[in-house]
């Protein structure tokens, strides 16, 4: 009973205690209630207002994207536009049937070049006088990279025949050729072609020869023929020297009275416009060797021949050989010369051989290193020329000169000839040369 | 005091089979040691042998031979016949044209007239 009743008693005591302990809950109040419930309805507003905010602004979002879309469809519309003008243009650019050659522009070009002299000189035996030497314009026409057509003229004035008096002019085509060049190394050339007997013939001209008077063996070869040739150079190494050659056929030499009598050999006749007075053309060709050690330090050594028929009949051959050599010792010294040996069968003289030779040296007076201008433009020249025309002329000249270079193109010659002729075609003895010449 | 009585024979064992072990150990690391011993020394890396010396009867070396330029062909080609011609007295297509009338009247080599027709154009100004 005991325990029963303790244990009766401590409930309600426990129960007390819970009483005690347990703390009322804070009264809230309508007002308090309310405010929340503002709060409340104040931040699901809020919520609603983000809400929508962030739907627009999804909206504007994908508007600003499809402007975007737009925009780079425009870009890439625009570039392709760009691109087609482009290759339009490319295309316009590349319509042309024919390629447009590379190089400098134009295709054809047109040059007149050349040299004119004036002389005052005195044979002896005669009087001095002034003489328009020569007038000698070149024609130079390219019609592409491969085509060249060139042609040169001499105009000389003569005194006018008697009774009239006056004077005439004398116009002499001294070469007309079409060069074609095949490739590296063959050229075609045909018309009125400068033969290669030697070189004098291809590298003379007024301004070119610090002599006014060509070389005296020069008159047994001709300068030029009617026909075609066949000429090219090779090279050796990389230093420039070389190797050339030229072949050529042509007309040649003809008779100028039909027979093969020693004085109707005419060289420069026979030009084809009433056919060839002989029935078979004429032959030659030359081989030449160039090396340069340096520049200014050079030699050359050619040698060249023709032959062929001369007389109508063509019982009678014409046929010449020709060695020649050119020697630069610095800019200021050269030498060069030619030996000239020909023979040909005649009706009435048997086989003539008309032979000869020249040599020429130049110094200019620069390489003293003088310093004085006159000096400096100064150059001397010498020849020696000895021929026997196999006709029993015989013929030695020595010629002592000077050369002074106004400018590079502007020469001032004069020189005293030194004559020495003996025979049935003697010339004049001694005669000196004043030459003004002007290269354009 | 049983425990340990039965343990001694283990222990026996046990100190045997570790004697054993420990010669076999010993007895190869000695033989390793005497075969190196025994072995030749490494031959160092010789360098190799030099080449041979060039005899007559190989080629010398030829020195190489210097190319001219457009300016030195232009000295050597275009001094020999007549004075030289300034490259500003015609225009490019003018020199073309009368390098064209060289080349056939001089006989000139073609790369040779190129080289020159090309230092004339540059040089000529227009």
């Amino acid at each position: 009973m005991k325990i029963h009743l303790h244990r009766f008693g401590l409930l309600p005591i426990g129960c007390a205690l819970g009483l005690a302990l347990a703390q009322p809950v804070a009264a809230v109040t309508d007002e308090e209630f309310n405010a929340l419930k503002d709060v409340v309805g104040k931040q699901g507003q809020r919520m609603d207002q983000l809400e929508q905010t962030h739907q627009q602004d999804q909206k504007t979002h994908e508007q600003d994207q499809q402007t975007i879309q737009k925009l780079q469809q425009q870009v890439g519309e625009t570039q392709q536009i760009a691109t087609n003008a482009i290759q339009k243009a490319e295309a316009a650019q590349v319509q042309p049937v024919h390629p447009i050659p590379p190089g400098p522009a134009s295709t054809h070009n047109f040059m007149v070049v050349g040299d004119a002299e004036v002389q005052f000189g005195k044979v002896q035996g005669q009087h001095s006088a002034f003489a328009m030497a020569d007038f000698a314009p070149i024609f130079l026409f390219r019609a592409n990279d491969n085509v060249l057509f060139e042609a040169g003229f001499d105009v000389t004035l003569q005194n006018g025949s008697q009774p009239g008096g006056g004077s005439s002019t004398h116009v002499d085509l001294s070469f007309a050729q079409l060069d074609y060049l095949f490739n590296d190394y063959i050229t075609f050339v045909g018309g009125d072609i400068l033969l290669p007997l030697g070189t004098y013939s291809e590298r003379t001209a007024g301004w070119l020869n610090k002599i006014p008077d060509d070389p005296l063996a020069r008159g047994f070869v001709p300068g030029s023929g009617i026909g075609m040739q066949l000429r090219g150079a090779v090279p050796i190494g990389q230093s420039g020297q070389s190797l050339t050659y030229a072949v050529f056929g042509v007309n040649g030499p003809s008779s100028l009275d039909t027979n093969g009598l020693a004085s109707n050999l005419d060289l420069g006749g026979n030009v084809g416009d009433t056919g060839n007075w002989h029935s078979n053309p004429s032959g030659g060709g030359r081989i030449g060797w160039f090396f340069p050690w340096k520049p200014h330090y050079d030699v050359e050594l050619g040698v060249s021949g023709q032959s062929g028929e001369w007389d109508n009949a063509g019982s009678h051959l014409w046929s010449a050989a020709v060695l020649d050599a050119a020697v630069h010792i610095s800019p200021f010294f050269e030498v060069k010369g030619e030996f000239i040996n020909s023979w040909y069968g005649t009706d009435d003289s048997g086989n003539v051989h008309a032979r000869g030779g020249w040599v020429q040296a130049g110094y200019k007076l620069a390489g003293l290193d003088l310093d004085y201008p006159v000096i400096n433009n100064l150059e001397l020249v010498s020849r020696y020329d000895r021929v026997d025309d196999g006709l029993g002329t015989r013929t030695d000249r020595c010629t002592l000169g000077y050369v002074y270079y106004f400018s590079n193109t502007l020469l001032f010659e004069g020189d005293y000839e030194f004559v020495h002729s003996r025979g049935p075609a003697a010339l004049p003895s001694n005669e000196f040369v004043f030459q003004l010449s002007y290269g354009f | 005091m049983n425990s340990l009585r039965s343990l001694k024979p283990r222990l026996q064992g046990g100190i045997l089979l570790a004697t054993i072990l420990a010669l076999a150990c010993a007895m190869s690391i000695g033989i390793v040691l005497a075969d190196d011993a025994k072995a030749p020394a490494a031959k160092p890396l010789s360098p190799p042998p030099p080449a041979p010396e060039k005899t007559s009867a190989t080629k010398p070396e030829k020195p190489a031979l210097k190319k001219v330029t457009g300016a030195e062909l232009y000295q050597i080609h275009c001094n020999r016949c007549h004075p030289e011609r300034y490259a500003t007295e015609w225009n490019s297509g003018e020199w073309k044209t009368l390098m064209t009338h060289m080349r056939v009247r001089a006989n000139l080599p073609p790369a040779q007239a190129k080289q020159i027709l090309k230092y004339l154009q540059e040089d000529s100004g227009n």
